[in-house]
Formats: C-alpha cells, sequence, structure tokens
C-alpha cells in the first residue's frame, strides 16, 4: 500500500510534465495550426542549453533563464518556416507541418547526439536538483524529494495560469477565436499573425518552464529523450482528443500516475512498454480520442 | 562486384522498396510508419527460420511477405479509415514495442542481434549477384503494381480522398476499405524489404530498425516528391548515395543534412521534387519524339 502512494505522489508530479507539454503542443495546434510533434525535442534541447550554461558558468539561476530564452527564441525562429506552410493551406494539408516539425526534430536530436557532453547523457548540478539536501519528507517508504514537490506545485500553477488566460482574459478569447475560425476571427479584427506569433512565444516560455522542471525533477537527460516524450505526448493528446486542453490534463495526470505504479512493480525497460502497449489499445480502440477532438 | 558497390545497391533496393511503403498508405493521406516495426519483425522471422529449421530463400521470402500483410490487415481493421496522426503514433508505438521484445527477449539475440544468416548460394560472388537481381527484380514489381494501381480507377478513388475526404465518401468511395488494402500492401512491401534486408546483411540488431529508418525514408519520400512513384526511386539512390562521398567529418552529420534538405524542400516546393506535371510533361515529350521516328 505504502508503495503505490509514493508511486502516486510520483506519477502526479510526473503527470504534470506530461500536462505541461500537452498544453504547449495542443496551444501551437489550436491556434497556430501545427502539429508540432517536436515540441518535446526543443524542451529537451533548452534542458542541453541550460545545462551548459549552468557547467560553464556555474550559476544556477544564469542556467534557467537561458533554457527559457532559448526555447522562446527556438519557437520564435521556426515560426516563420511553419507560418510560410501553413499561407499555402490549400494546397498543403495539416500534415504537412507535422512532416516539417519531424524534420526538426531529426536535426535537434542528431545536434544533441553529437555536441553537448560527446554525446554522453548530462546530469544536472545538485544545486538545482536539492538532491544533495535529502528528501522532504520520508517515512519508511515513502520519500518525497524537493524536486517533485516543486513540479507539481510549479506545474499546477503554470497550468491554472494558461487556462485563466485563455478563458479569462481578451487575450485568451483571441486565441480561441482563431481556433474556432480564424476567418471569422480575421473578420471581427483579430490580428492573425501577431496572435500566431504570440502562441509561439507563449509555448516558448511555457516549454522552458517545463525544461527547468524536467530537469529538476528527472536530474539528467538524454538526446534520445525528446522523441520519446514526443511520442508519448502525441498519445496523450490523441487519446484526450486532438487539441482538448481539459481532455490532456486528465490524460496526461492519468499517464503519469499509470507509468509510476507500473514502476513501481515491475523493473526495467518493460514498464515503459506495458505503458505503450496501454497506449495503443486505446488508440486502436478510439482512433478519435475518449473525449472528442475540437478540431 | 566489388563490396562497397554491392552494398551501395543493395542498400539503395532497400531504401527504394521502404520509401514505396510509405508512399502507398500516404496515396490516402496517412503516414503509415508501422511498415518499419514489419521490416523489423519479418527480418527476424526470416533469420529464426533460416537458421533454426533452415528454410530455402523463396519460402522465407513469401512467408515474410505475408506475415508483414496479416500485421499490417489486422493492424488496419482498427486504424483503416484513423486520421494521419492516429496512424502515425500507432506506427511509432509499434516500433517501439518491437525494439523493446527483440532486446529483452534471448530468443531474438538481445541487443547484439543475430549473426550469420546463411547464405542463399554456394559462394559468396554468386550470392551478392542472385541477391542484387533479386532485390530489383522485387523493386521493378513492385514499381510496375504501384504504376498500375495509379493509373487504375481505385488510384483515382485514392487520389480523391487524398484531396477531399468529404467529396470521395459522397462520390461512393469506401475510405475504410481502401486505407485497409493500402496499408496491408504496404506492410507487405515492408516485410518483403526485411526478408531482403537480413539476407543482404546477413546479421541483423534491434539498432537497425529504430526511428532513424522512419526519417530517412521520410526525407526520400518528400524530398522526391510524394505524388509520384520516380519521386522515391530518385531520390532513394542519391540520397542515401552521397553522403557516403562526403568527407568523413561530414559523414557522421548526414541526418542534420538530411533534416535541412526535408525542411528546405518543404517549404520551397510542397510537392517534392518530382511532380505529377513534370512526369506529364516529360511523358508528352518522349511519346512526340517516337512519333517522329
Amino acid at each position: 500500500m505504502e508503495v503505490l502512494i509514493a508511486q502516486i505522489f510520483n506519477g502526479l508530479s510526473l503527470g504534470s510534465i506530461y500536462v505541461l507539454l500537452v498544453t504547449g503542443f495542443n496551444l501551437l495546434l489550436l491556434v497556430a495550426m501545427i502539429i508540432h510533434f517536436s515540441f518535446p525535442v526543443v524542451v529537451v534541447f533548452s534542458m542541453y542549453v541550460s545545462w551548459a550554461v549552468m557547467t560553464a558558468t556555474g550559476m544556477v539561476p544564469l542556467g534557467i533563464l537561458a533554457g527559457i530564452l532559448s526555447a522562446i527564441a527556438v519557437n520564435v525562429v521556426t515560426a516563420p518556416m511553419f507560418q510560410h506552410i501553413m499561407k499555402k493551406r490549400g494546397s498543403v494539408d495539416i500534415n504537412a507541418t507535422m512532416v516539417i516539425s519531424m524534420g526538426m526534430g531529426m536535426i535537434i536530436t542528431d545536434i544533441l547526439s553529437h555536441t553537448f557532453n560527446q554525446g554522453f547523457p548530462i546530469a544536472f548540478p545538485d544545486a538545482l536538483t536539492g538532491n544533495d539536501k535529502g528528501a522532504l519528507i520520508s517515512t519508511r517508504l515513502i520519500s518525497i524529494s524537493r524536486g517533485q514537490v516543486l513540479t507539481l506545485i510549479i506545474g499546477v500553477i503554470f497550468v491554472l495560469f494558461l487556462f485563466w488566460l485563455l478563458y479569462k482574459t481578451r487575450a485568451g478569447r483571441a486565441f480561441r477565436a482563431i481556433a474556432e475560425d480564424p476567418n471569422g476571427a480575421k473578420l471581427v479584427g483579430i490580428p492573425l499573425l501577431k496572435t500566431g506569433l504570440q502562441s509561439y512565444a507563449l509555448t516558448g516560455i511555457l516549454g522552458g518552464v517545463t525544461a527547468v522542471l524536467m530537469a529538476v525533477l528527472l536530474g539528467s537527460a538524454s538526446a534520445g529523450l525528446g522523441d520519446q516524450l514526443g511520442h508519448k505526448v502525441l498519445a496523450v493528446s490523441i487519446i484526450a482528443g486532438l487539441g482538448n486542453l481539459k481532455g490532456g490534463l486528465i490524460i496526461g495526470l492519468l499517464l503519469g500516475v499509470l507509468e509510476a505504479v507500473i514502476q513501481g512493480y515491475l523493473a526495467g525497460s518493460w514498464s515503459n512498454a506495458i505503458a505503450f502497449i496501454i497506449m495503443l489499445i486505446v488508440i486502436l480502440a478510439k482512433p478519435k480520442g475518449v473525449f472528442g477532438s475540437s478540431l | 562486384m566489388s563490396l562497397p558497390l554491392y552494398y551501395f545497391l543493395a542498400i539503395a533496393a532497400i531504401y527504394i522498396l521502404m520509401s514505396w511503403s510509405i508512399y502507398i498508405p500516404y496515396r490516402v493521406g496517412q503516414l503509415h510508419f508501422m511498415t518499419v516495426a514489419n521490416m523489423a519483425i519479418s527480418a527476424y522471422f526470416a533469420a529464426l527460420m533460416a537458421i533454426n529449421f533452415s528454410w530455402p530463400f523463396w519460402l522465407v521470402l513469401i512467408a515474410g511477405t505475408l506475415l508483414g500483410a496479416l500485421i499490417g490487415f489486422l493492424v488496419s481493421l482498427a486504424i483503416g479509415d484513423a486520421p494521419c496522426f492516429a496512424v502515425v503514433i500507432v506506427g511509432f508505438t509499434f516500433i517501439y514495442l518491437t525494439k523493446t521484445i527483440i532486446e529483452n527477449v534471448e530468443a531474438f539475440g538481445g541487443p547484439l542481434g543475430i549473426f550469420s544468416i546463411p547464405k542463399v548460394m554456394q559462394t559468396s560472388s554468386s550470392n551478392r549477384v542472385f541477391l542484387l537481381i533479386t532485390a530489383y527484380a522485387l523493386v521493378l514489381l513492385t514499381g510496375y503494381l504501384i504504376k498500375r494501381f495509379d493509373r487504375s480507377r481505385l488510384g483515382r478513388a485514392a487520389s480523391a480522398i487524398f484531396i477531399d475526404r468529404d467529396l470521395a465518401v459522397s462520390f461512393g468511395v469506401d475510405v475504410k476499405k481502401m486505407g485497409m488494402f493500402l496499408q496491408s500492401w504496404a506492410s507487405a512491401v515492408g516485410g518483403m524489404s526485411g526478408v531482403l534486408y537480413a539476407f543482404i546483411m546477413q546479421s541483423i540488431s534491434p539498432n537497425h530498425f529504430t526511428f532513424h529508418i522512419v526519417g530517412i525514408c521520410m526525407t526520400m519520400l518528400f524530398v522526391g516528391g510524394y505524388s509520384t512513384i520516380w519521386g522515391a526511386l530518385l531520390a532513394a539512390p542519391i540520397l542515401w548515395g552521397f553522403p557516403l562521398i562526403l568527407p568523413e567529418v561530414l559523414q557522421s552529420w548526414n541526418i542534420v543534412i538530411y533534416g535541412v534538405l526535408l525542411i528546405v524542400v518543404l517549404v520551397i516546393k510542397p510537392e517534392g521534387i518530382i511532380t505529377r506535371p513534370m512526369i506529364k510533361k516529360l511523358e508528352s515529350i518522349l511519346l512526340r519524339k517516337k512519333k517522329l521516328v
């Protein structure tokens, strides 16, 4: 029983990472109309940048800042590429954006596995992860680290902030209007390009924060992490229904808990495989999502 | 025949077949990456059958192809008319699961893979010639079948689904059946190339069948042009060949080169380098010349 409780808590903090990633993915899908399959790869890239800055200067806040800035930079720099493709939306379908995003993922993953740390996995300093201070709470089997609590709290705050932004503010209404009907939004005077760019920048901030949280929670990263997260995020958002923000929230948390619980009872690479098998069964049974797609 | 040339030609044939196996379901707008998993499954099936039960090459080839078709068919029952992204994630999941199972089960040789797959012919040189001829004969056969398909009623129906799914449905095209047919066919081609790959390389390991094959074949298809069979046919040997003549420093960056090429071509020319109007024009020029003669 104690193992279960401990793993559920682990799963919630892992799940909040998935929720942040899925929300970023869905934002880009809804507002900019791109399937950014490699969004998690960009996040892992920011982790690497922040690691490089931290090891070079030894200053943790500088590394965090660099991670967030690099995520925004990558997102805004690649925006024109996607916008250009989407301008010809008549002749090109949305799948082309997914292919471009996959190409981007290929490039970033290969660069990560060639340059940083000679391709070996990176480990973040204890000053960031707080592992040297020991667990925050520990009773016999349950041990909760500072990183997990921090991830869960910041994750919840950030997701709440995003939902507030989307559903309670003027800017959020503009985002949702574009998602609903781009032509209608244009007619009522919403600047399409500017709002699109804002959504890229917003997901950049989201990605940067996620990168820092992942660094705190996992304490290490490898070049292949981005691809694996990419598959999971796409699977989660398909199961939830593409573009369904609330569905993504539920399924993301569920996946985190599911993975952690399996890991508590089963060792090695099989636990990951079982999570994938469960996701596969759900997708095969409901290819259009459980909660319905808003596309 | 020198060894490097043999490997270049043989692997080029495999890449042509694999790019076509992605081309076939993309006729209805589905990126069916499961063919890479089919390639791995059939390659391991071929290796185990040839080593443990000494099945002859032809039997293994046919059985491996049918195995691919069967798996493709069973999966297509669920995702025959699914949206593209669902098909993509099913493919990725299958690749991941296949790799995990192969790596963790003793009988499949673990992370090291399987060695010493028997030769088809007695001597190595005749073995190479035989495999090359077989591989290119299969490329010709597959190409001929795809060409026949593209020119038939079914091919036009597939194009209609690609352009406008709702319109195709209202014309009476069965989207699900078409998707199932194309996915099973593609998986069969994937399985066939897996068997060929196992016999050409004579050793296979789980690392041969990962996501980099997806990236490479996708680049070949989209750079060459996804609207005709000629795009992949021309792009596969060129893209697979040119990193081999680059200086050694640049060779390890070939995935970055592929990625950049893919993005640049998609942004500048979304349909790829070779398009249908281009083929039509070429055909009319060639036909006119014939008439003059």
